[in-house]
């Protein structure tokens, strides 16, 4: 649609082209990315001055070298029952069943919280008391009910995401415009039509922060979970090489969770990227 | 033809105290004509927009749309707010066509409808931004392109030239005045400007705050002429418009003892 209004338009047309787009999101990072590498590569080469001068014991901090070679063999040979492949993929199906868990529940639920005083009322007062208690303290309940397997870790972690995503859908929600929905209302709006139009898409930067949340969380149960009480997983794997003070294995594993997590962060920002690229906007 | 009758609304203050946010009105919008409501900030306006697009219910009092007693918002009344409403995920076109899409009309009808009121508004071009590109100007105009998309029977506007400066507002009136001798809309047009209300009323009613009430109404015929013309200024120095002004500005600013007797 290009073509300029003809003379019949009773109102000259708005021709005068408006000031070119704001410059992408990326910016702001992008001109600190440079001042963050030059810190990230400072970190490593003080790190190998440490290693090469001896200022700490290998035991305390082996040299990257060390760390590298330890990594090619964890990852050929193994360690604790599993290779880091093994570990690392039992790590991740773990934190994926419980943020599908958190997602699939989580969403729907507090969506309705956030629509029916009923709903609410009835799941604030459960959701508000567990969502306390730090979750390595009920997870020996959880064993206690639900043995040692991977049923008990997965529903530790199912709740650790659950919440954050719960009350973010319900925030999401209550955070719509009400002019918005007077607005849809006087176009005619039924009440799915609302919800599908007009409440659901304004929660969605809510939803997705909460996700964010849910992610840090869980990986953090994950872990100390995986520390407690597992025969596999990255966090199992680091406390085996920690009993034997392996500590370039530990330094293997805690690269590879730090990895991870710049993974989702990542992966969340370009799904907002996506998803909401009129966040703020309006 | 939309009917008032004897419309109250009472809230309760955070005091306690009543507050009669609308006392007794009573007020009838003809087809094809321009009403517009002026008055102080809190004279209940904005509160008869409300209570007539169905957002607020009343205590009292009646309000029917061609027979009909109004309950509920509906899509029989366009309403254009003072802050833009528009959906943000969704371009221009696809604001437009909400309405239409709400009650069912299939894809390339409501584009089709969509188009041709975003020409009417001097739009045609835009239609495929998302809204935040636009300035707040355009933003009104796809307001008002969106409200009219599923052919209201009467147009509310509350104030929605009232976040713009002075030069867009001028060229917004215009627009407004365009429009209206086009489609003959029956419309309600809140404002707090005199020079407004006067330009754009076949009929201005002058309302007063606490209670908020009618205290006179006037009957003009500015709007014709600048539908036609297009040009403020003749129409701004005309003595009957500055008698009018003077008039309404009077009312407005008198005292609230002295101004009981003045309504009939």
């Amino acid at each position: 649609m290009t073509l300029a209004a003809n003379s019949q338009t009773p109102f000259p047309p708005a021709t005068a082209q408006r000031r070119p787009s704001p410059p992408p999101r990326g910016s702001a990072s992008a001109r600190t990315f440079g001042i963050s590498l030059v810190t990230l590569a400072a970190l490593i080469a003080l790190w190998v001055l440490a290693a090469q001068f001896g200022w700490a014991s290998p035991l305390f901090l082996p040299s990257p070298a060390d760390v590298l070679t330890q990594f090619n063999a964890v990852a050929a040979d193994g360690y604790a029952n599993g290779t880091l492949l093994d570990h690392t993929l039992a790590s991740l199906g773990r934190i994926a069943a419980a943020l599908g868990v958190g997602i699939f529940v989580g969403i729907p639920l507090g969506l309705l919280m956030g629509l029916n005083r009923w709903v609410k009322g009835i799941f604030s007062v459960p959701i508000d008391l567990y969502w306390g208690l730090p979750p390595l303290a009920y997870l020996p309940l959880l064993i206690i009910w639900l043995g040692i397997g991977e049923t008990s870790k997965i529903v530790l972690l199912s709740l650790s995401t659950f919440a954050p995503i719960c009350f973010a859908a319900q925030a999401g929600v209550r955070s719509v415009p009400v002019e918005r929905i007077n607005a849809a209302l006087s176009l005619g709006a039924n009440r799915l039509q609302l919800f599908t139009s007009i409440i659901l898409p304004s929660a969605l930067p809510e939803i997705l922060t909460g996700l964010k949340i849910a992610i840090g969380a869980g990986l953090s149960t994950l872990v100390a979970a995986e520390l407690i009480a597992a025969q596999s997983g990255l966090g199992y794997m680091i406390m085996s090489a920690a009993n034997f003070l392996a500590t370039d294995v530990v330094f293997v594993g805690l690269i590879v969770i730090a990895v991870l997590a710049f993974a989702f962060t990542s992966g969340m920002c370009w799904l907002e990227h996506r998803l909401i690229p009129w966040k703020g906007k309006l | 033809m939309l009917r008032i009758r004897d419309a109250s609304i009472t809230f309760l203050g955070s005091d306690g105290q009543h507050v009669h946010a609308l006392d007794h009105v009573s007020l009838d919008i003809a087809p094809a004509s321009i009403v517009v409501a002026v008055g102080a900030s809190g004279c209940g306006k904005s509160t008869l927009l409300n209570a007539i697009a169905g957002f607020l219910p009343l205590t009292e009092g009646t309000i029917t749309l061609d027979g009909r007693e109004i309950a509920a918002p509906g899509g029989d009344r366009g309403v254009v707010f003072q802050k833009d409403t528009l959906l943000p995920w969704a371009n221009v076109l696809d604001n437009v066509a909400l309405g239409l899409k709400y009650r069912g009309v299939s894809r390339i009808e409501r584009y089709e409808r969509s188009r041709h009121l975003l020409e009417l508004v001097g739009l045609a071009d835009f239609a495929e931004k998302p809204p935040y590109e636009l300035s707040g100007g355009m933003r009104q105009r796809v307001g008002i392109a969106r409200a009219l998309a599923t052919d209201p029977k009467i147009l509310l506007m509350d104030e929605p030239f009232g976040a713009l400066d002075s030069l867009t507002r001028e060229t917004m009136q215009q627009l407004l005045a365009s429009v209206w001798a086009k489609t003959g809309k029956q419309i309600l047009f809140i404002t707090h400007s005199i020079e407004e209300a006067l330009t754009l009323g076949t009929t201005i009613v002058v309302m007063s705050p606490r209670p908020g009430r009618i205290v006179a109404r006037f009957d003009a015929d500015f709007v014709r002429d600048f539908a036609e013309s297009g040009d403020i200024g003749p129409i701004q120095s005309h003595p009957r418009f500055i008698e009018l002004r003077q008039e309404i500005r009077s009312l407005i600013h008198q005292p609230e003892g002295a101004r009981r007797g003045t309504l009939q």
